[in-house]
């Protein structure tokens, strides 16, 4: 094996880990690492002692050589999973050179946003309910003080308070959240009218709130949902 | 051995053609689920805090057993017909990709319904 000519892509990738890496091959306690690309060097060093780890291992870690073959499976699976959304595509084997001394299959690193690796909102970077209730029904107090209903304008005065709230909530907004806002309006009369809501949501990260607010001529019911992007 | 899925995307979009209105059929389903509740009823103080809860309940749960990955909020609105205007507007901060929302209107000699469905897509 170490007789044969190392294939371009791997003379690059032999080149990276050197300065990464030991040692190719060294005996002693397995290694771990994490990030590197230099299972693939490594998975074909054991090639002879260990089942053959597909090239979706990449993004995994050295592979013990301990006996314990479905144990290295198992690791290599986990940071299978991991590492989804990091991509390392494009080391295929057999990478042929261009005529411009340039990779024909370059590594193609698509554009991932890095794996925060968390899994809620941080703490106090929750959806304030009660601080979410002060802003709505702060600015419908103020917006519709003294306002009479109109069925001309009172359509796009609804529109207009939806936008409001919202480009308002997105200021307090924490990191992360996704934002639904509802507004209803209508003509204060003799009438009875039910809003109802109900969702599907995680109670430990999501919330809603709603503020009311009536005067001689129209009613304004709002509300707000903000849901954690898992 | 894991598999690795590369990420497919379910949308949420009840205007369009697509497979997923197709399962859906979200519009037509709220309005016979309306219909179902409150048809053929005059509006009634009484009762209207059950039809509102029945309505959104049965909404979410037919919603809920299609098994995709959103979060989904129903609103619904019920109100007496008096010659009284009514409006409603919303507005969201989402991903207009993967996140929508659908609106149904439903009137009968008395009361007016309007239930709105909203889905926020979680990333799996």
């Amino acid at each position: 094996m170490a007789s044969q000519p190392l294939p371009l892509s791997q003379e690059t990738l032999a080149q990276f880990n050197r300065s990464m890496a030991p040692e190719p091959g060294a005996s002693g306690p397995p290694r771990r690492r994490l990030g590197s690309i230099s299972t693939r060097r490594s998975s074909k060093d054991q090639s002879k002692d260990q089942p053959h780890h597909r090239p979706l291992s990449l993004r995994g870690k050295t592979v013990p050589s301990s006996e314990s073959s479905f144990l290295s499976t198992k690791i290599s699976n986990s940071h299978i999973s991991m590492g989804r959304r990091f991509s390392f595509a494009g080391w295929h084997q057999g990478g042929r050179v261009s005529f411009s001394g340039l990779y024909l299959q370059q590594p193609i690193q698509e554009v991932y946003v890095e794996n925060t690796y968390r899994m809620g909102p941080e703490p106090g970077c929750h959806f304030s309910a009660s601080r979410t209730r002060q802003i709505l029904q702060a600015t419908l107090d103020s917006y519709l003080e003294g306002v009479c209903y109109s069925p001309d304008s009172c359509s796009q005065l609804c529109q207009i308070l939806a936008d409001l709230f919202l480009s308002k909530l997105k200021d307090v907004n924490p990191p992360r959240y996704k934002l639904v806002c509802q507004v209803v309006v209508g003509q204060s009369g003799k009438q009875g009218i039910r809003v109802a809501s109900r969702s599907l949501m995680n109670p430990n990260t999501d919330n809603y709130t709603s503020a009311v607010f009536q005067n001689h001529s129209l009613f304004a019911v709002a509300l707000v949902h903000g849901m954690y992007f898992e | 051995m894991e598999e690795y899925h590369s990420g497919d995307e379910v949308a949420f979009s009840p205007d369009d053609a697509s497979n997923v209105v197709k399962e859906l059929c979200l519009c037509v389903f709220i309005g016979q689920c309306i219909e179902g509740i409150v048809g053929g009823v005059d509006y009634s103080q009484n009762k209207v805090n059950q039809w509102t809860a029945s309505i959104v309940e049965h909404t979410l749960t037919q919603l809920v057993k299609q098994g995709k990955p959103f979060k989904y909020i129903v609103n619904c609105a019920v109100m007496q017909k008096s010659g009284a205007g009514l409006h409603t507007a919303n507005s969201c901060y989402w991903d207009t990709t993967t996140d929508g929302s659908c609106t149904v209107r439903w009137e009968n000699r008395t009361m007016y319904c309007v239930v709105s469905v909203f889905a926020v897509a979680i990333a799996l």
